[in-house]
């Protein structure tokens, strides 16, 4: 098949400028002597700007070593301490470098004081972080939010999480489980709580979030503006550095670029042929997929799964901000996809494609009921790959890139 | 033991021709998805409630809907649900006690559609908040069935339940006294048969048949022959088959800590509220997540796993890894560290079993430690 000349948006830059200036501020406060938390993905990031934490991301860190190569190494070295075969990449990943680090990808994590486990995605976490902790003998706190149903929320919009209403048992419980972190939190830092930097925190979140937003909008756009090579990092800025002034700064002029993109009427490629939805958390190991399939023509303007992790914060109710973070569809009952069925055909797609994480359950059980609804509610078809976030051996790159091809020719 | 009259029991499992008859009948009848669903709530509302558990061998419909990979417990279920063997159903209760349940909850509804369906919020944490929303969160479930079946409840009613399975819980405790005993009047493969009998109808009949069982017991001298004592560890394990097969090979099942037999029934019940329901099922049970304020709920299930090889007297362990299985993936190495002093074999666990070769592993491991 012929391919296209491939035109970013240019975040790359942006990318590297975001990760120099957070790896600059945890060096500074490592220097400091400050504490080290491990955090993972949908938990209050906020709180380590509020109490100058230093913090580290098993998820994040287990997708650079899938990206340099070195996690199959550590996903052999949890299975082979006895760890299950089919469990989350990311923990195999990380159990991994800590078990045999002299296999993983440097620099290593810092060794956590303390740890926070928020089931806002998955009970996975909440497992992991046991095991982390006992490794460690390092305390820890649990947040479970609900797993959100229906009758729970009504509809909730599929970027702002904003819900139609809110069991308010639920809210109360999530809230006071948050101000629980807090006080956990004042303890293990050995810090106050400073109001007036809560509130600052909170007010860069809200301006971040709103940016962010804007630019998952604009993706949808005709012809596709950006590429999922770029768009897909995002989550970096949501689920981990939400509340930071480098994540302000990178949303501010990620807009900026993209909104300009739009406006010129300039996309990813030359000649779109086909606007794809995907979903799943990303091969990080073989990100070049999305590049590839959109020199051959085939867009994504929406990704659900930089979608689930995005949220319209409120600095005025922080907290419940915090709570409507984990209303994401990912974490809900599957009666709750109106919202990304009204944007799926607002997108105006032409098939699917999902990524179906091996050892993840949230995203792939998830995963046929969405080709489902997506076939039967927007009519478009979907292509399913098994592949797992960290191992690129269940889902070689060149034999993805033949079913890619497959698929994109059906549609034709 | 009454050999005949367990086998009759566990055929009412096999079957379900009871929970048939309960439906006929004109009874509610509610599948539950986790050990920890309170069923006494449900039963103190008229209904009949049901431990779902598959009894398909393959599960190629299911490996349509869901991950190939997951537990066998949930592809079991899903399999028999799309073969149309729950019609019995009116409706299901599930908990968000690990991912997959979550989710399954969400994949059963939406692919089977059941009148009635409720996912219980569990928290993981047991402290005054925690127990406080959870009384709260059974209340919410209560409102929810009562209004859709339009049944009622009364806390004089949930009483009368709680007596009929903190019952149950006694007898079954009374029972496996006699699987401690040096001669075992009760072998493993007729323990965990009675204990999924016990799954199929309600427990009131069950503790009729219990009593029964145990007024008969000092008919029987026990086991002698077998070679090692054996404590099961795993979680919604139930094929009767795997155990027999342990049992031929020479060993005997003494205890358990599966969430099919000893994380089901081990706690009472200490009080009649609905609020002292709520505390026995967020702080009781072996539920393998929920764990105490600043301590890590692998602790508390090493605590249950101990508790039971000190009163059973086993030997040995032999723990029961379902490959799709969470909770098994995360905790079986802390298991083993654990015990690492103490016989332990591990039996990783997917369809279709390898039967020969779990019975090679099985009988080495008993002629070594034997």
């Amino acid at each position: 098949m012929e391919l296209q000349e491939w035109n970013p948006l240019g975040y790359k830059t942006l990318y590297r400028n975001l990760f120099k200036k957070h790896l600059a501020r945890q060096d500074e406060l490592l220097k400091k002597g400050r504490p080290v938390g491990w955090f993972f993905s949908f938990y209050p990031s906020e709180i380590i700007y509020i109490f100058d934490v230093v913090p580290a991301f098993p998820e994040q860190y287990s997708a650079y070593c899938a990206a340099r190569g070195s996690s199959v190494d550590l996903i052999d070295a949890s299975v082979s301490k006895g760890y299950g075969h089919f469990l989350c990449d990311y923990f195999k990943t990380t159990i991994g470098s800590i078990e045999e680090p002299e296999k993983a990808t440097k620099p290593l994590m810092p060794t956590p004081d303390f740890i926070v486990d928020t089931r806002a995605l998955c009970v996975a976490h909440h497992e992991m972080t046991e095991v982390f902790a006992r490794k460690f003998g390092i305390p820890k706190y649990t947040i479970n939010y609900p797993y959100w149903t229906s009758d729970a929320l009504g509809y909730v919009d599929e970027l702002t999480k904003m819900p139609e209403r809110v069991e308010e048992l639920y809210m109360e419980y999530s809230i006071a489980k948050l101000k629980g972190l807090f006080e956990f939190m004042e303890k293990v830092t050995k810090t106050p709580l400073d109001e007036e930097k809560f509130e600052r925190v909170f007010e860069t979140s809200e301006e971040t979030s709103k940016l962010l937003i804007e630019i998952t909008k604009l993706m949808m756009s005709k012809p596709t503006p950006g590429s999922q090579r770029e768009i897909a990092d995002l989550v970096f800025l949501a689920f981990f550095v939400l509340g930071s002034d480098y994540a302000f700064e990178f949303a501010e002029r990620g807009y900026e670029i993209i909104k300009e993109r739009v406006k010129r009427k300039e996309g990813v490629v030359p000649e779109e042929k086909f606007r794809l939805l995907t979903f799943g958390i990303m091969p990080w190991h073989s990100l070049s997929l999305y590049e590839y399939c959109e020199m051959l023509g085939a867009t994504f303007p929406i990704n659900l799964y930089v979608n689930a992790s995005l949220h319209l914060c409120d600095s005025k109710k922080p907290f419940e901000s915090m709570v409507r973070r984990s209303m994401h569809f990912t974490n809900s009952t599957y009666d709750l996809m109106d919202s990304i069925i009204e944007n799926a055909r607002k997108a105006d797609l032409d098939g699917a494609l999902l990524l179906e994480n091996t050892g993840c359950r949230i995203t792939s059980i998830i995963i046929r009921p969405l080709a489902k609804i997506l076939q039967d509610e927007v009519g478009i078809s979907s292509l399913i790959l098994e592949a797992p976030q960290c191992d690129p051996r269940v889902m070689p790159l060149e034999r993805a890139k033949t079913q890619v091809e497959a698929f994109i020719e059906s549609l034709r | 033991m009454e050999k005949d009259k367990v086998n009759q029991l566990y055929n009412f499992f096999l079957t379900r021709s009871l929970l048939k008859k309960y439906r006929e009948n004109g009874r509610i009848v509610i599948g539950t998805l986790c050990n920890n669903v309170p069923e006494e709530i449900i039963h103190s509302m008229g209904a009949v409630p049901v431990r779902l558990l598959g009894l398909s061998k393959s599960t190629e419909l299911a490996s349509a809907k869901i991950p190939t990979w997951l537990c066998l417990y949930s592809k079991r279920i899903m399999e028999d649900a799309l073969k149309g063997e729950f019609g019995f159903l009116d409706g299901i209760v599930g908990m968000t006690s690990d991912d997959t349940k979550s989710h399954f909850f969400s994949a059963y509804s939406f692919y089977l559609k059941p009148r009635f369906s409720y996912l219980i919020q569990i928290p993981y944490v047991r402290d005054e908040t925690s127990l406080d929303f959870f009384e709260k969160e059974l209340r919410r479930f209560i409102g929810r069935f009562t209004s859709f079946f339009a049944t009622e409840f009364s806390e004089e009613k949930l009483k009368e339940s709680i007596e009929v399975y903190n019952t149950f819980r006694e007898l079954l405790n009374d029972l496996s006294e006699l699987r401690y005993a040096d001669s075992p009047r009760l072998s493993g493969e007729e323990w965990l048969k009675l204990l999924l009998a016990s799954t199929s109808m309600l427990k009131e009949e069950m503790n009729d048949h219990l009593r029964e069982l145990l007024s008969k017991t000092n008919d029987f001298e026990g086991y002698k022959d077998y070679k090692l004592r054996v404590h099961l560890s795993g979680t919604d394990f139930y094929d009767v088959e795997i155990v027999k097969m342990i049992e031929e090979m020479g060993g005997i099942v003494v205890s358990d800590d599966l969430c099919t037999s000893a994380g089901y029934y081990k706690g009472f019940v200490e009080g009649k509220t609905l609020k002292d329901l709520a505390k026995r099922y967020l702080s009781q049970s072996a539920c393998v997540l929920t764990s105490g304020v600043g301590n890590l709920s692998i602790e508390d299930r090493l605590e249950f796993i101990r508790e039971r090889i000190r009163e059973s007297g086993a030997d040995a362990i032999i723990l029961l890894k379902d490959r799709g299985c969470e909770i098994c993936g995360h905790q079986c190495p802390f298991i083993l560290q654990e015990f690492s002093d103490f016989p332990t074999l591990v039996l990783d666990l997917d369809s279709p079993y390898p039967t020969e070769q779990l019975r090679t592993r099985v009988e080495a491991f008993i002629e070594s430690y034997g």
